[in-house]
């Protein structure tokens, strides 16, 4: 993959993140990894950008800027999804006032008839400045793709699973009746 | 007979006190929480003008709880700090559902404005007499009538977002929008997004010539919903999980607090050695924040070495922090009841911190005491900025904001709480009150803290990590204080039941500290602006509110939402 071949600027767009990520994206910046020598260039505004480093879950009230400034990016332009909250809304994802990460600013900006840009996802809370620069790296055609796709299907707990067992028995036993209705054990304290 | 309460004479503890208070109510008492229920009709601006102006305590923060299934009504609680009787009165409003006024206590303590328009917008009880009764924290969008923190709003109700934000986004094109201008000053929008700001907060300062004559500012667009999220789908040790995600900089001393509050609601005794735990891992949180707090204000004064040399140093505390919790920020450690078990400081351990903590001072003592004594960087700073000692008490501001403004104010020396019980806090305070003597101050408690770890460490007792917190019981409220990094972070709960919490209302530091700065601003050149709004170490993630402040007449009003890419 190799989206963009020169120097990249981009453009810091916080849409309601808790300032974790912001700082990781300056530390990337900051001279211990100094992410400058690799082209990349923090612009003040995004008309001078190429690429966006997007944070935060889109919170309601952030969205009509959010939009204009991604709207204000010159094509063809990629947007880094960094940090857990912009990938998939994160903790946050249902809540209700946030749109739940960038694949929700991306339905907005599809009913508005814009077509969504090309995205990096950067996950993690917050994600190590070695992450963002991978992200940056990646954008550039320097370095691979580190994931592939996998889905994820929660394993049943032990408590839906004794429930189960107890019906296959109640099956067993009166065929052809319902079970009793009983209610669902929540699943226990977490322990640390 | 209706005393007015001059002339009566003033009580000497808290039993006194809760004597005294039956003139306004039914006072109850329950350890360090002095419940007045039942204020007789038309006493409750005597009792709030008593509390704060008159007894030497000091106004917090309001809580709106939606308590009809519990017993049918809406519950308003304001919370008052009385240091020296080392007691939180919580002055108790009930408001009927059918008819839901109570009576607002802003035109006696000004602080207490933000709080009962929140209130107003989230649990929908109208404040009587309110000089401003407008929307503070939902969007312009959100329909009337419908508020989240009602126990009957599902958490997850997304309502479909509508198109005036279509609209807005389609009409308010660079080319046609203007803000509107009192007078004929020149306006410059600062934000949502700027260079100078690394959040999306939005200024609009009014200007004549270079001076400063007007501030606006609005915030809010970080409003996440985590009360609502807390109270709905987590359960006490995740709670504080999420407290650490309410801000990047200064989380875990959110999670502390949290932690504090369910162990005072509950009764819980923390172990001495998670108590060391947590103040070793507060104090470090303390110097990587003011580390980067100290790299953003050089560079907002043009000097970007300065910048450099602090974020370079700033990483190896930032590799302390991985070396003892395993991540560089977020540091998961804390639960209710304690400290998880793999963030133990383990003896060798120890050692290692100490040894990169006396490199990191070693390099520290290198620089900055030839930074700060530099001539341009004391031009820049010295009275610029002033808040003085009478308008810092106005104001009520907190942290080394006030400490820099002759005020002896720090939680953990006067409320000490964690590990500050067992040793001696030194808390510097200057009288200047300008941006330098606010940049002194935080240079002061970096050292302070560097050898406050070493003492904590030398100290560390052996014993279990966390306590037995297998039984919270239902209803209880609980008040936890932490000295964050700018000042002091208060968080109210109130316990209940299936391992969850009723309610859980946190209160940042910046949420009191943002009311100083159209004072400092007034009459400052413009291109001080950037250095005076961070002086105060903002943190809007945290505190999230809008305010619209008229400097000339102090009158306050709303403002639209309208979006202003930066850079323009």
């Amino acid at each position: 993959m190799k989206l963009y071949r020169r120097s990249l600027w981009v453009f810091h767009l916080n849409s309601g993140s808790c300032n974790g990520c912001d700082i990781e994206i300056l530390n990337a910046l900051a001279p211990r990894q100094d992410a400058e020598r690799l082209g990349v260039k923090l612009v003040g505004s995004p008309r001078h950008a190429d690429a966006i480093l997007f944070t935060g879950p889109v919170t309601r009230e952030a969205l009509p800027s959010v939009v204009r400034a991604i709207q204000a990016v010159p094509e063809p332009k990629i947007v880094l999804a960094v940090g857990a909250c912009a990938c998939g809304g994160g903790i946050w994802h249902d809540s209700y006032c946030v749109l739940g990460g960038i694949q929700g600013l991306y339905r907005v900006l599809k009913s508005m008839g814009v077509a969504p840009p090309k995205t990096i996802y950067v996950p993690g809370c917050p994600p190590k400045p070695e992450a963002i620069i991978h992200g940056i790296m990646l954008a550039r055609g320097l370095a691979g793709q580190r994931q592939a796709r996998s889905e994820y299907f929660e394993e049943q707990g032990p408590a839906v699973k004794a429930e189960e067992d107890l019906h296959r028995l109640f099956h067993k036993c009166f065929p052809g009746r319902l079970p009793p209705k009983t209610a669902r054990v929540e699943w226990g304290v977490t322990r640390y | 007979m209706r005393s007015s309460g001059i002339n009566q004479v003033r009580p000497r503890n808290k039993y006194e006190l809760m004597i005294d208070l039956r003139r306004f109510g039914e006072p109850r008492l329950r350890g360090k929480y002095l419940f007045l229920s039942r204020i007789k009709s038309g006493r409750l601006r005597d009792l709030v003008d008593y509390l704060h102006w008159r007894l030497g305590g000091y106004y917090s923060t309001s809580i709106g709880v939606d308590e009809r299934p519990l017993d049918g009504y809406f519950h308003v609680y304001h919370v008052f700090v009385l240091e020296e009787y080392g007691v939180y009165v919580l002055v108790d409003l009930i408001a009927d559902p059918g008819h839901p006024v109570v009576e607002s206590i802003t035109p006696v303590v000004p602080a207490a404005n933000w709080a009962e328009r929140e209130i107003m917008d989230f649990i929908g009880v109208k404040f009587r007499g309110h000089p401003e009764p407008h929307r503070l924290i939902l969007p312009d969008d959100w329909p009337e009538n419908v508020y989240p923190l009602r126990k009957d709003y599902p958490y997850d109700d997304k309502l479909p977002t509508s198109d005036k934000i279509a609209k807005l986004v389609r009409e308010s094109s660079p080319a046609t929008w203007e803000p509107e201008a009192p007078g004929d000053h020149t306006v410059i929008p600062v934000g949502p997004y700027h260079p100078a700001l690394h959040e999306p907060e939005y200024f609009e300062l009014f200007v004549e010539g270079e001076k400063i004559v007007d501030a606006r500012y609005k915030g809010f667009m970080v409003h996440r919903g985590i009360e609502k999220i807390a109270e709905s789908r987590l359960s006490y040790n995740q709670v504080s999980f999420i407290a650490e995600r309410i801000c990047g900089i200064c989380g875990f001393t959110h999670s502390t607090a949290y932690c504090q509050a369910v162990e005072e609601a509950a009764g819980i005794d923390v172990p001495e050695r998670a108590e060391y735990i947590r103040s070793i891992l507060l104090e470090i949180e303390r110097i990587h924040s003011h580390f980067l707090w100290m790299g953003v204000a050089f560079h907002l004064l043009g000097y970007d070495t300065g910048f450099m040399i602090m974020w370079r140093l700033r990483e190896s505390i930032m590799d302390l922090a991985e070396e003892l919790t395993g991540s560089r920020k977020m540091y998961g450690a804390n639960i209710v009841g304690g400290i998880r078990d793999k963030w133990d400081i383990r003896d060798d351990k120890a050692a290692l911190i100490k040894r990169m903590l006396d490199e990191i001072r070693e390099e520290y003592l290198k620089y900055i005491p030839k930074i700060i004594s530099l001539e341009e960087i004391k031009k820049r700073t010295r009275g610029v900025g002033v808040l003085s000692r009478s308008d810092a008490r106005k104001y009520s501001v907190l942290g080394p904001h006030a400490r820099a403004s002759g005020i002896k104010t720090d939680v953990r020396k006067y409320r000490p709480y964690a590990a500050y019980k067992y040793v001696n806090v030194e808390i510097p305070v200057l009288d200047d009150g300008d941006i330098y003597a606010r940049m002194i101050v935080r240079h002061e408690e970096i050292l302070a803290s560097i050898d406050l770890i070493h003492r904590l460490l030398d100290n560390i007792p052996k014993t279990p990590l966390h306590a037995d917190t297998s039984y919270i019981p239902e209803r209880r409220h609980g008040i936890g204080c932490t000295e964050a990094p700018r000042g002091e972070d208060l968080h109210f709960v109130i316990t209940g039941r299936d391992n969850k919490l009723y309610r859980w209302r946190p209160r940042a530091p910046t949420y009191n500290n943002l009311l100083s700065v159209p004072a400092m601003l007034r009459g400052e050149y413009l291109a001080d602006a950037p250095i005076i709004i961070a002086s105060i170490d903002p943190c809007f993630s945290c505190t999230d509110h809008v305010v619209v402040v008229d400097l000339r007449s102090g009158r306050r009003r709303p403002l639209r939402t309208r979006g202003v890419v930066g850079g323009r």
